[in-house]
C-alpha cells in the first residue's frame, strides 16, 4: 500500500506541475466562455455594411422596406430597453441612461449614390471607389435593384461580391414576400385589420405527461432539467477522461523512453505502479472536476445576485446536478470509464517510447472514444432509438450513453445488462492491460507485438 | 557455513519460444562478491529479474533471503537495473527521496541521508536542481545513491559500470568494495571482465543462457592453461623440443630472424621447465615471458571447451 500511495502521491504531484494539466482546468471554462461568448463577439465584431438601393418600380417598394426595417429596429431597441431596465430597474435617472444608450447598432446601413446605374457602381463594389458615409469613405457592400411587373410581380437583382453574408439579401427577400402576400390578400378584398389579426394567430400547446394526472399532468421547465444535465454530465464526463487519459499516456510514453520503469520495478510489483499511476491521475481528475463544480457554483451565485438572472432555475439546475438518481451512477460511470480508458491508455504508453510510436495505437483508440460524443447528442433526443440502445450495450460507450438515457427511464433490463457488461469488461480489459503493462515495462512487448494480434491470415515470413 | 542471500535451482525462463535462461543453478553467499558474466544475450538481466521476482521463471526455483522473492524482500535489495533512468523533471534529491521512501525510509531520514550521499558522491551542489539539467555520468550516480539509499544487505548491480567514464568506473568499484566491506552481499552483472577479475570472490559465467562456470577468480583461471610466450633466434623447428612440455604454436610476428613460439604448459609443468629446456638446448632467447591468464581467456576458454560459442563470437562480446 506504501507503494501504491507514493507512486499516486508522486504522479499527482507531477501532472499538478503540468502545463497540460492547468490548460485541462482552463479548457472547460473555456470552452463553456466561448460557447456562450463567440457569437455574440462575432456578431459585435462584424463590419457595418453599406449598400445602395434602387427602386425602379417607383418608390413602393423601397417604402415598405424602410418601414420594414424602421419596426425591425425600434422592436430591438425596445427589446434592449427591457433588458436593462430588469438588470439595473427603473430608477428614473437610470432609465434616462438607459433612453440614451439603447441603440442597438445598425449592421446594414443605406447610402444614396448620385449615380444608380449598375457600371456606375461597379467600381464602388469592387472596392475600388468608395462611397461617402458618416464614418468616412466605405466600400458598397451591395447594390440592390427593385423591379416590379405585371401582376404585381416583383424582381431583386442583389449585386454584391461578398457571397456569404446573405442577411440583408433575407431580409429584403421576406419583407418584399410579406409584401406581396399581403397586396394579394387586400386586392381580393380581405381588410388590413383581418390580416394583422391572423397574423397574430397562434395556438397553445400544453404537454402533458400521460404517467400523471389532472393539474399535475403538465410537463414543466424544470421537468427537462434532469436531461440536459446529464447530457451535460456525460459530456463533462467525457472531457476529463479525454484529458486525463492523454495525460497519462504522455506521461507513461515519457517515462518508458527515460527507462525510469525498471527503476521503480526494483522496488515496486507491476500492479503497485499501475494502480499508483491510476489513482494519481484519479486524484487529477477528481481536482479538475472540483474545480470546475466550485467554479460552476461560484457563477451561479454571482450570477443570482443579479436581477435579469432571477428567472434562472438554479435551484433547479442544482436539484438536476445533485440528484441522487445522477450523481452516484455519474460518479459510477467515471470510475469504470476512466479505469476502462486508463488502463487501455497505460497499456498503450507501456508499449511505445515515443509519441510517434503510440499513434498507430491510438487512432483506433480515439475514434472509439469519439463515437460517444455523437452518440450523446443523438440520445438527448431519441433515448429509445436502436442504434442508441445497442450502443449503449459497447461497454466503452455505456459510461457516456446510459448516463445521457438515465432520466428518460430507460428499461431496468438495459440498465442492469449495461452495468453488468461494462464492469464485466473493466475488470478484463484492468486484467488485460495489467499483463501488457508487465511485458512493456520489461521490453518483452510494444506496438508491433499488439499490431501483430490483428495481423489475422497474414503470410508467414520465410524461415 | 555462509548463509545463502540468493539460490538460483534449475530455472529456465523462455520468451516467444526462444530460451533466455536453461537450467541455470547458482547461489550468492553473504558477506560475498559475485560476479555474473557473460556476453550481451547470455540471459543475465533475466536471470537478475527472475531473482528480484520481477519475472517469474518458466521452471525451477528461486530463493531470495530464503523464501520466495516477494515484494517486502525488495526492501532489503538495491538493485541497479541495466535499463535505467530516473524522473528528468524531478529535483534530484526529490528523486533520491522518492525511491528512499519506497524502500520504506522515514521522509526526514530520506533526506538527510539522501544529501551525506551527494556529498560523499561530490554532487551536494546539484541537489536541488532539475535531473534532466545533469550529466549522463552525474545522473547514473544519481540512480546508483537511488540505488544504495536504503543501505541495502543485498545490492545486485545490472552491468553498472556501462556508461561511465574510466574514472567513475574506479569510484563505483572503489564503492563496491566499500559497501562490502560494510557487510553488504554483492551481486553484480558485467560483460567486461577487468572489473569482476578485481573484485569478486565468486564469479558465475553464462553464454546462451547456461551456466559453464561457478567458482573463484583463481578456480576460473587455473582451469586454462598458462602460457610462456618465447622469441628466438634459432633456425630450426623447436616444435619437438617443445612438444613434451605442452602445446607449442609458432606464431608470425616477431622481429627480422626471430620466431615466436607460443607454449600452452602441460599439467604438472611450469615456466621454469621451459627455461631449463631452453638452456639445455642452447637456444638463444629473446624473449621469455611467462603470460599472465585472464578472466577474459577463463572465459573464452570455458566457453569454448562447453561447445556454446566460436572463439570469434566472444572475442567481440566478452571484453
Amino acid at each position: 500500500m506504501r507503494a501504491i500511495y507514493l507512486i499516486a502521491r508522486r504522479e499527482y504531484l507531477s501532472y499538478v506541475a503540468t502545463w497540460g494539466f492547468w490548460l485541462s482546468l482552463a479548457s472547460m471554462p473555456m470552452f463553456m466562455a466561448l460557447g456562450f461568448g463567440l457569437p455574440i463577439l462575432i456578431e459585435n465584431s462584424q463590419p457595418t455594411r453599406y449598400y445602395a438601393l434602387i427602386d425602379e418600380s417607383g418608390g413602393v417598394l423601397e417604402a415598405a422596406i424602410e418601414e420594414q426595417r424602421s419596426a425591425a429596429r425600434e422592436a430591438r431597441t425596445a427589446a434592449t430597453r427591457d433588458a436593462a431596465t430588469e438588470m439595473l430597474g427603473d430608477d428614473p435617472a437610470i432609465q434616462a441612461a438607459i433612453a440614451e444608450a439603447a441603440h442597438p447598432v445598425e449592421k446594414y446601413i443605406r447610402v444614396y449614390p448620385d449615380a444608380t446605374d449598375i457600371e456606375t457602381l461597379r467600381p464602388y463594389l469592387l472596392g475600388e471607389m468608395m462611397v461617402e458615409t458618416d464614418a468616412g469613405p466605405q466600400p458598397l457592400f451591395a447594390a440592390i435593384y427593385l423591379r416590379q411587373g405585371a401582376g404585381g410581380a416583383i424582381e431583386i437583382e442583389y449585386w454584391s461580391t461578398n457571397l456569404t453574408d446573405g442577411e440583408l439579401r433575407s431580409d429584403i427577400r421576406r419583407t418584399l414576400r410579406e409584401y406581396m402576400q399581403l397586396n394579394r390578400l387586400l386586392e381580393n378584398g380581405v381588410s388590413p385589420e383581418l390580416v394583422a389579426a391572423a397574423g397574430e394567430l397562434t395556438p397553445t400547446v400544453r404537454e402533458l405527461n400521460p404517467e400523471r394526472s389532472a393539474e399535475a399532468a403538465e410537463v414543466t421547465t424544470a421537468e427537462r432539467l434532469p436531461i440536459i444535465v446529464a447530457i451535460a454530465v456525460a459530456f463533462g464526463l467525457w472531457i476529463v477522461i479525454f484529458s486525463v487519459v492523454n495525460m497519462l499516456l504522455t506521461a507513461m510514453i515519457e517515462e518508458k523512453g527515460n527507462k525510469v520503469l525498471e527503476m521503480m520495478l526494483a522496488s515496486s510489483r507491476h500492479h503497485e505502479i499501475l494502480t499508483g499511476k491510476l489513482l494519481g491521475v484519479a486524484g487529477v481528475s477528481t481536482t479538475l472536476l472540483l474545480a470546475w463544480g466550485g467554479l460552476a457554483a461560484t457563477v451561479g451565485l454571482v450570477a443570482q445576485q443579479f436581477a435579469f438572472a432571477a428567472g434562472l432555475p438554479l435551484g433547479d439546475i442544482l436539484g438536476a446536478v445533485l440528484d441522487p438518481a445522477l450523481i452516484f451512477p455519474a460518479i459510477g460511470y467515471f470510475i469504470i470509464g476512466y479505469l476502462m480508458y486508463g488502463a487501455i491508455f497505460l497499456a498503450i504508453g507501456s508499449l511505445c517510447e515515443t509519441l510517434q510510436d503510440a499513434q498507430t495505437l491510438m487512432s483506433p483508440m480515439m475514434l472509439i472514444m469519439m463515437v460517444p460524443l455523437f452518440l450523446v447528442m443523438v440520445a438527448a433526443d431519441a433515448p429509445d432509438s436502436p442504434i442508441i440502445v445497442i450502443a449503449s450495450w459497447v461497454p466503452l460507450w455505456t459510461p457516456f450513453i446510459m448516463l445521457a438515457r438515465l432520466p428518460q427511464d430507460p428499461a431496468l433490463f438495459d440498465v442492469i445488462g449495461t452495468t453488468l457488461v461494462m464492469i464485466i469488461t473493466a475488470a478484463a480489459v484492468i486484467w488485460g492491460a495489467g499483463v501488457m503493462f508487465r511485458m512493456g515495462a520489461l521490453n518483452q512487448a510494444n506496438q508491433d507485438t499488439v499490431k501483430g494480434w490483428f495481423r489475422l491470415g497474414g503470410k508467414r515470413k520465410p524461415g | 557455513m555462509s548463509e545463502i542471500i540468493l539460490s538460483l535451482d534449475g530455472v529456465s525462463k523462455t520468451f516467444s519460444g526462444k530460451p533466455a535462461v536453461r537450467d541455470l543453478s547458482f547461489s550468492v553467499k553473504r558477506g560475498e562478491i559475485t560476479g555474473f558474466l557473460g556476453p550481451n544475450g547470455a540471459g543475465k538481466s533475466t536471470s537478475l529479474r527472475m531473482a528480484l521476482g520481477i519475472l517469474t521463471p518458466d521452471s525451477g526455483r528461486v530463493s531470495l533471503f530464503g523464501g520466495r522473492p516477494r515484494a517486502s524482500a525488495l526492501e532489503r535489495v538495491g538493485f541497479l537495473p541495466e535499463e535505467r533512468g530516473i524522473y528528468r523533471k524531478m529535483k534530484v534529491i526529490d528523486v533520491i527521496i522518492f525511491f528512499a521512501r519506497l524502500k520504506g525510509v522515514a521522509p526526514v531520514e530520506a533526506r538527510r541521508r539522501g544529501l551525506v550521499m551527494l556529498e560523499e558522491f561530490g554532487l551536494a551542489d546539484v541537489a536541488d536542481s532539475k535531473v534532466k539539467t545533469l550529466s549522463k555520468g552525474m545522473a547514473q550516480k544519481i540512480q546508483i545513491i537511488s540505488t544504495l539509499i536504503h543501505d541495502p544487505e543485498f545490492i545486485i548491480l545490472d552491468e553498472p559500470f556501462s556508461g561511465l567514464d574510466p574514472v567513475n568506473q574506479k569510484a563505483l568499484e572503489q564503492i563496491v568494495r566499500a559497501r562490502a566491506e560494510a557487510g553488504a552481499t554483492i551481486l553484480f552483472s558485467t560483460h567486461v571482465m577487468e572489473h569482476a577479475e578485481r573484485l569478486c570472490d565468486q564469479i558465475v559465467l553464462v553464454a546462451k543462457g547456461r551456466k559453464v562456470f561457478d567458482g573463484t577468480v583463481e578456480a576460473a583461471l587455473a582451469m586454462i592453461p598458462r602460457r610462456v610466450i618465447l622469441e628466438t633466434v634459432s633456425e630450426h623447428d623447436l616444435t619437438q623440443t617443445f612438444a613434451p612440455l605442452g602445446a607449442v604454436v609458432q606464431e608470425a610476428g616477431a622481429a627480422d630472424g626471430a620466431r615466436r613460439w607460443l607454449i600452452d604448459l602441460g599439467p604438472g609443468i611450469d615456466a621454469q621447465d621451459v627455461l631449463k629446456a631452453c638452456v639445455d638446448g642452447n637456444i638463444r632467447l629473446l624473449r621469455f615471458e611467462p603470460a599472465r591468464a585472464h578472466l577474459h581467456d577463463a572465459f573464452v576458454h570455458l566457453v569454448e571447451t562447453s561447445g556454446q560459442f566460436s572463439t570469434e563470437t566472444l572475442a567481440g562480446e566478452a571484453v
